[in-house]
C-alpha cells in the first residue's frame, strides 16, 4: 500500500491541469444553467405557473345570503333560516386512511363503501359528502383534519307550524330555492343576492387569505303574510277534525278579513310537514285556490242577487216551486224537499234549486252573467300565488236555459273557494267586492260595486236565516254573534256526468252579520260518514272556528249570549241537487 | 441554535491552537458551511411547520423537524470536530476497509427485517433510536476509495483492463445494490464522483469517452427497465400533461418558482408548502425557497455551491501540488459530490431532470444527509489544514 507521504508516491500520478479546470468549468457551467432556468421559471414563465397555482388552491367562496323570513301578520314566524353545515371534499386533495373513513362514516352515518365511492374520482374537485348537518356534528367531522375535506355553512329552512301552514309557505329545495307556496311565488324577495369571497386556501381547505375584496351577500328581505297563525291553526283544527269524522277525502277553509280582503287564514287537507317534504305528492296542491270545484247552493245568493237588481223581484216576491221540480226540455230540477209557493227569502233559507232556477230563467243571459264576472267568477284573483285556478264561467252567447237555470244554483260554473269566499265579500260590504291579499295590508284596499246597497244587505238579511229555525244550517250559529251564511251540497263532476253518492259539502258566512268583520269559507271535499249536507258538514267546522276567532280578534258581539238554537233534525235538511240531462 | 454553538467553539478552538499565525484553516469554507447549515435550519423549519402539524405521525408538532434537524447538526458538528482530528493518511489507509463497510451496510438495507421500508424504497437502516440511510455514507467512502484507488493504480489509469475495468465492476457492485433499495439518485452521485476522480486521476481519455458514450446508453437502458422511473421521467417531460397524477409533484415545485418570482413572497408564506408540495422539507426544500425567498433565495443558493465546488477545486489543486495525491483526489472528489448532487435536486425542482430522491446537500432535512456533508466538510478542511502546515513546515 502507498501512502501519500511515502517518497516512493511521487510523481506516479499524472494530474494535468486542464482536467480539473474542464472539470470544474462543467460544474460551473450546469449551475450557470440552472440559474438560467431559474429566471426563466420565477420571471418569464411565472404567469403560466401562478395561474396554474391559483387554479389549485384559489377557490371562490359562496356567500349564501341570508333567506328573508316569512311572518303572520302580527310576526309570529311561519319560516325562518338556521344555519347547517355542509361537508364536502375535493378528490383530487383528500388524503385519507381506512380509520378517518370509518370515522367519518360513523359519524355521518354512511357506510363507508359509499363515502369511498363518492371520493374515488380523483378528477372531479367537488362532490358533496353530506349536506345541512347540524353545526356541532359538522364540526367533529372537520376536527378528523381530512386533507380535502371542508365544510361549508348553507342555511336549512324551518317551519315552526309544519303542517299546518304548509300550503301558504311552502318549502325550500336542497339549493334554498323555493319550490312551493310563497318560497316559490317570492323566491327573489326571499332569497336576496349571494355574494361571493375569493381566497386561497390550503390543501387542507383552511382559507390562508382573501385575493380580493369580498362581495358582501345581500340578505333577502322578509315577507309578512296577512295570516293570523292563531286563527290559521284553529282553522286547520276544526277542518282536520271535519274531514276525519266525515271521512272526507280533502277539505280547504278560508277566513278573510271582510273589509280588507286580507286572507286571515287558509288551511288545506291533506297537507304535509315542509320541514321534512318526501312522498308529498298530492299534498302539496293550495286546493283553496287552485282547484275547483262547482259550488252548488252556496252560488244562490249571488244569482238571486242579481235577480233582485233587475228589479223583478223584491225579497217579499212570490216564487211557485211547487211540485218541487221543473222542467227545461229533457231536464228537470229538484228540490229535495218540496216548498210550494214561497218568498224569494225562503228561496234563500231552504235552499230551493226551483226558486232559484225560475228567477234566473226571468233574466237575459248576458245580464246574469255580468253579475258573475263582476264577481270574479271565470278569471284569477291574482292573489300572487303560483298555480290559481281561474274556474269555468262559460260565456252568455252559448248559454243554453238549462246551464242558465243550473248555473244559478252552482252547477255548470266552477270556482275556487278563494273566489267564492271573495265573492261575499259584496255581503259584507253593502254590495262591493274586495280584492284579496295573502300579503298583509297597511289599509283596506278599494273595492268595486258589484250590487247596490240596498240588494246586497237585503241578502245579508236573507242569509241570517238561513242559520234560524227554518234554515239549512243551524250548525253555523254563534253564541253572542249573528251569523250570515249559505249552504252548499253539490254532486261530483265524474267522468260519466255527476256522481250519485260523491259530494262537495260547503258552507260561506260571515259574521257578525250587523257589521260583518269575517268571512269564512269551508269546503269538504267527498264527505262519506253518511252526512254530506253543507249544513250539517262544513257548517260546524265554520262555527267553531268564527266563534273563537270572534273573541281573538275582540270583535264586540251583536247577539246576546243565549241566542244559538239548538238545531232539530227536521230544520237541519238542505234540498239536494239534482239535475239529470 | 444550538448547532451555531458548538460551531463556534469549535472554531475558538482552531484559533486557539495557532494563535500567533494566521487562519491555518479554510476559514471561508467554514463560514459558508454554517451559513448553509443556518439557511438549513431556518427553510427546513418553514418547510415543514404545516406538514408536522397535519401529521399524526409527528404527534402535530411544528416544531417536529425542526428539533429533529437542529440536533442532527449538533451530532453533525460534533462528528465534523472529531473527523477534522483524524489525520488523512488514516483514512488513505482506512478507505477499503470503509468502502467494504459500505457495501455491506448496502447489503444489510435489503436484508428484510433490518432495512425500512418507506415509500417504496428500502433506504434505511433501523438502529435502535434513528434511522440511517447507509447510501449517504456510501458517497463520502466511495469518494475515499475511488482516490485511494487512482493514487494505488496511477501507474495503469492508461489501461483498460487493470486500470478502468476493475473499478467499473466495483461499480456494477454498488449500482446493483443502489438500484435494487432503489436509490437512483444516490447512485447517479457515486457513479458522478467516481468518474470524475478517475478523469482527474489521469484516466486515458478514449476510455473517459466511451464511458461518456456507453453512460447514456446504460442510464436509458436503466429507465426502461423500471416502469416507477419512466413513469418519473414521463412526468419530467411534461408535467402539465398529467399534473394530478404523474406529474403532481413537480408542477407544484414549478408552481412554487412562479410564485417566487424575483424577490419571493417572503419567508414563511409559502403556500406550496402547506401539504400542496410533497417533501418540501427534504427533496424540494429549493422550491420552498424559491416560492419565499423568490430568485434572490434561489441565486444565493446557486452561489453558496458553486463556492463550495470552488473551493473544494481549490483546495484539491493544493494538495496535489504538495503531492498529497489522495488527499487532492478526495477533496475534489467531495467538491464533485457537493456539486452534482446539489446540480440533480436543483435540476429537478426546475424540472430539468427527472425525480430522483435526492437531497440538497447541507440544506435538506435528514439525519444521515446532514452527518454526512458535515463529516465531507470537515476532511476538506482538514485537507487544506494539512496543506497549509505543510507549507509552513509543520507536522500534519
Amino acid at each position: 500500500m502507498a501512502y501519500e507521504s511515502t517518497s516512493k508516491m511521487q510523481n506516479i500520478v499524472k494530474v494535468p491541469v486542464w482536467r480539473r479546470r474542464l472539470l470544474l468549468i462543467a460544474v460551473l457551467l450546469s449551475f450557470a444553467a440552472l440559474l438560467v432556468r431559474s429566471v426563466y421559471l420565477q420571471s418569464l414563465h411565472k404567469s403560466f405557473l401562478q395561474k396554474e397555482g391559483n387554479a389549485r388552491y384559489s377557490r371562490t367562496l359562496s356567500l349564501q345570503a341570508y333567506r328573508g323570513k316569512i311572518l303572520d301578520r302580527n310576526g309570529e314566524l311561519l319560516a325562518i333560516s338556521s344555519p347547517v353545515e355542509t361537508i364536502w371534499a375535493n378528490p383530487t386533495d383528500v388524503v385519507i386512511d381506512q380509520v378517518q373513513t370509518k370515522a367519518m362514516a360513523s359519524l355521518l352515518n354512511m357506510r363507508t363503501a359509499d363515502i369511498d365511492k363518492k371520493l374515488a374520482n380523483p378528477q372531479r374537485e367537488f362532490v358533496y359528502i353530506k349536506r345541512r348537518l347540524p353545526p356541532d356534528l359538522a364540526a367533529k367531522v372537520m376536527s378528523l383534519s381530512i386533507p380535502g375535506v371542508y365544510s361549508e355553512r348553507e342555511y336549512k329552512r324551518y317551519y315552526p307550524a309544519a303542517d299546518v301552514t304548509a300550503h301558504l309557505v311552502g318549502f325550500t329545495g336542497v339549493d334554498d330555492n323555493g319550490q312551493e307556496g310563497f318560497e316559490l311565488a317570492q323566491n327573489t324577495w326571499l332569497s336576496g343576492k349571494s355574494g361571493s369571497r375569493r381566497v386561497l386556501k390550503d390543501r387542507q381547505g383552511h382559507i390562508i387569505e382573501d385575493l380580493e375584496a369580498v362581495k358582501v351577500p345581500q340578505d333577502g328581505h322578509d315577507l309578512m303574510l296577512s295570516i293570523d297563525r292563531r286563527i290559521q291553526y284553529l282553522a286547520y283544527r276544526e277542518l282536520a277534525k271535519a274531514v276525519e269524522t266525515n271521512k272526507a277525502i280533502a277539505g280547504a277553509a278560508i277566513v278573510l278579513d271582510a273589509k280588507t280582503g286580507e286572507v286571515l287564514a287558509m288551511v288545506n287537507l291533506p297537507t304535509y310537514n315542509p320541514n321534512n317534504p318526501v312522498n308529498v305528492k298530492g299534498k302539496t296542491r293550495n286546493r283553496a285556490i287552485t282547484d275547483t270545484f262547482e259550488p252548488g247552493s252556496t252560488m244562490k245568493p249571488i244569482s238571486v242577487s242579481a235577480a233582485l237588481e233587475s228589479g223583478n223581484f223584491t225579497p217579499e216576491s212570490k216564487i211557485q216551486t211547487s211540485p218541487g221540480t221543473l222542467s227545461i226540455g229533457p231536464a228537470t230540477i229538484h228540490d229535495s224537499h218540496p216548498q210550494g209557493l214561497i218568498s224569494v227569502g225562503q228561496v234563500i233559507q231552504k235552499s230551493s234549486n226551483v226558486g232559484a232556477a225560475k228567477m234566473a230563467l226571468t233574466l237575459q243571459p248576458e245580464f246574469l252573467w255580468g253579475y258573475f264576472n263582476q264577481i270574479g267568477f271565470g278569471s284569477p284573483t291574482h292573489i300572487g300565488f303560483p298555480g290559481e285556478g281561474s274556474g269555468r264561467l262559460r260565456n252568455y252567447k252559448t248559454w243554453r236555459p238549462i246551464e242558465q237555470a243550473t248555473m244559478s244554483f252552482g252547477h255548470g260554473i266552477s270556482v275556487t273557494l278563494l273566489q267564492l269566499a271573495r265573492a261575499y265579500t259584496v255581503f259584507a260590504n253593502d254590495g262591493e267586492l274586495r280584492p284579496v291579499s295573502l300579503l298583509k295590508l297597511n289599509e283596506a284596499p278599494i273595492g268595486h260595486r258589484v250590487y247596490s246597497a240596498q240588494v246586497a244587505n237585503e241578502m245579508k238579511d236573507m242569509l241570517e236565516t238561513v242559520v234560524q229555525p227554518g234554515g239549512t244550517a243551524l250548525k253555523a250559529q254563534i253564541a253572542g254573534y249573528r251569523v250570515a251564511g249559505k249552504t252548499g251540497t253539490a254532486h261530483k263532476l265524474g267522468a260519466h256526468g255527476y256522481e250519485e253518492d260523491k259530494y262537495v259539502a260547503s258552507f260561506v258566512g260571515m259574521a257578525p252579520a250587523s257589521d260583518p268583520r269575517l268571512i269564512m269559507a269551508v269546503m269538504i271535499d267527498e264527505p262519506s260518514n253518511g252526512e254530506y249536507y253543507g249544513g250539517s258538514v262544513a257548517a260546524p267546522v265554520f262555527s267553531k272556528v268564527m266563534a273563537d276567532a270572534l273573541r281573538m280578534l275582540g270583535i264586540p258581539q251583536d247577539a246576546p249570549n243565549n241566542n244559538v238554537v239548538i238545531p232539530t233534525d227536521e230544520t237541519n235538511a238542505e234540498p239536494e241537487v239534482k239535475e239529470t240531462t | 441554535m444550538m448547532d451555531f454553538g458548538t460551531n463556534k467553539t469549535l472554531s475558538t478552538f482552531f484559533v486557539n491552537r495557532d494563535r500567533v499565525n494566521a487562519p491555518n484553516y479554510d476559514q471561508g469554507l467554514l463560514w459558508v458551511t454554517l451559513i448553509m447549515l443556518g439557511i438549513s435550519v431556518v427553510m427546513v423549519y418553514s418547510a415543514s411547520i404545516a406538514l408536522a402539524e397535519a401529521d399524526k405521525a409527528t404527534g402535530h408538532q411544528a416544531t417536529y423537524f425542526l428539533i429533529r434537524q437542529a440536533v442532527f447538526l449538533v451530532i453533525g458538528a460534533a462528528a465534523a470536530f472529531i473527523t477534522f482530528q483524524i489525520p488523512m493518511q488514516w483514512w488513505q489507509k482506512m478507505a477499503p476497509y470503509l468502502f467494504l463497510i459500505g457495501l455491506f451496510l448496502l447489503v444489510l438495507v435489503l436484508v428484510p427485517g433490518i432495512g425500512r421500508n418507506v415509500n417504496g424504497s428500502r433506504r434505511w437502516l433501523s438502529l435502535v433510536f434513528i434511522n440511517l440511510q447507509p447510501s449517504e455514507f456510501m458517497k463520502l467512502f466511495s469518494a475515499m476509495y475511488v482516490a485511494d484507488y487512482a493514487v494505488r493504480k496511477a501507474s495503469k489509469m492508461d489501461s483498460l483492463v487493470s486500470g478502468f475495468l476493475p473499478m467499473v465492476a466495483v461499480m456494477i457492485i454498488v449500482g446493483g445494490l443502489l438500484l435494487h433499495e432503489p436509490d437512483f439518485g444516490a447512485f447517479a452521485v457515486i457513479a458522478s464522483i467516481s468518474i470524475a476522480i478517475l478523469w482527474l486521476g489521469g484516466i486515458n481519455v478514449k476510455i473517459f469517452i466511451g464511458l461518456l458514450v456507453t453512460m447514456p446508453i446504460g442510464i436509458i437502458l436503466l429507465i426502461w427497465s423500471s416502469p416507477y422511473r419512466m413513469q418519473r421521467v414521463i412526468g419530467f417531460m411534461n408535467p402539465w400533461a398529467d399534473p394530478y397524477g404523474k406529474g403532481y409533484q413537480l408542477s407544484h415545485a414549478l408552481i412554487a418558482f412562479g410564485r417566487g418570482e424575483w424577490f419571493g413572497v417572503g419567508l414563511g408564506a409559502s403556500v406550496e408548502k402547506l401539504l400542496y408540495l410533497p417533501e418540501a422539507h427534504t427533496d424540494f426544500l429549493l422550491a420552498v425557497i424559491a416560492e419565499e425567498l423568490g430568485f434572490v433565495g434561489v441565486a444565493v443558493v446557486i452561489g453558496l455551491f458553486s463556492w463550495l465546488v470552488i473551493r473544494a477545486f481549490s483546495i484539491g489543486k493544493t494538495a496535489i501540488e504538495n503531492e498529497r495525491y489522495f488527499s487532492g483526489l478526495l477533496a475534489q472528489g467531495l467538491g464533485v459530490w457537493v456539486g452534482a448532487q446539489g446540480f440533480i435536486n436543483m435540476g429537478v425542482n426546475m424540472g430539468l431532470l427527472p425525480t430522483k430522491g435526492l437531497t440538497l446537500p447541507l440544506l435538506s432535512f435528514g439525519g444521515s444527509g446532514i452527518l454526512a456533508n458535515c463529516i465531507a466538510m470537515a476532511v476538506l478542511l482538514r485537507i487544506d489544514w494539512e496543506s497549509r502546515r505543510l507549507q509552513k513546515s509543520l507536522p500534519t
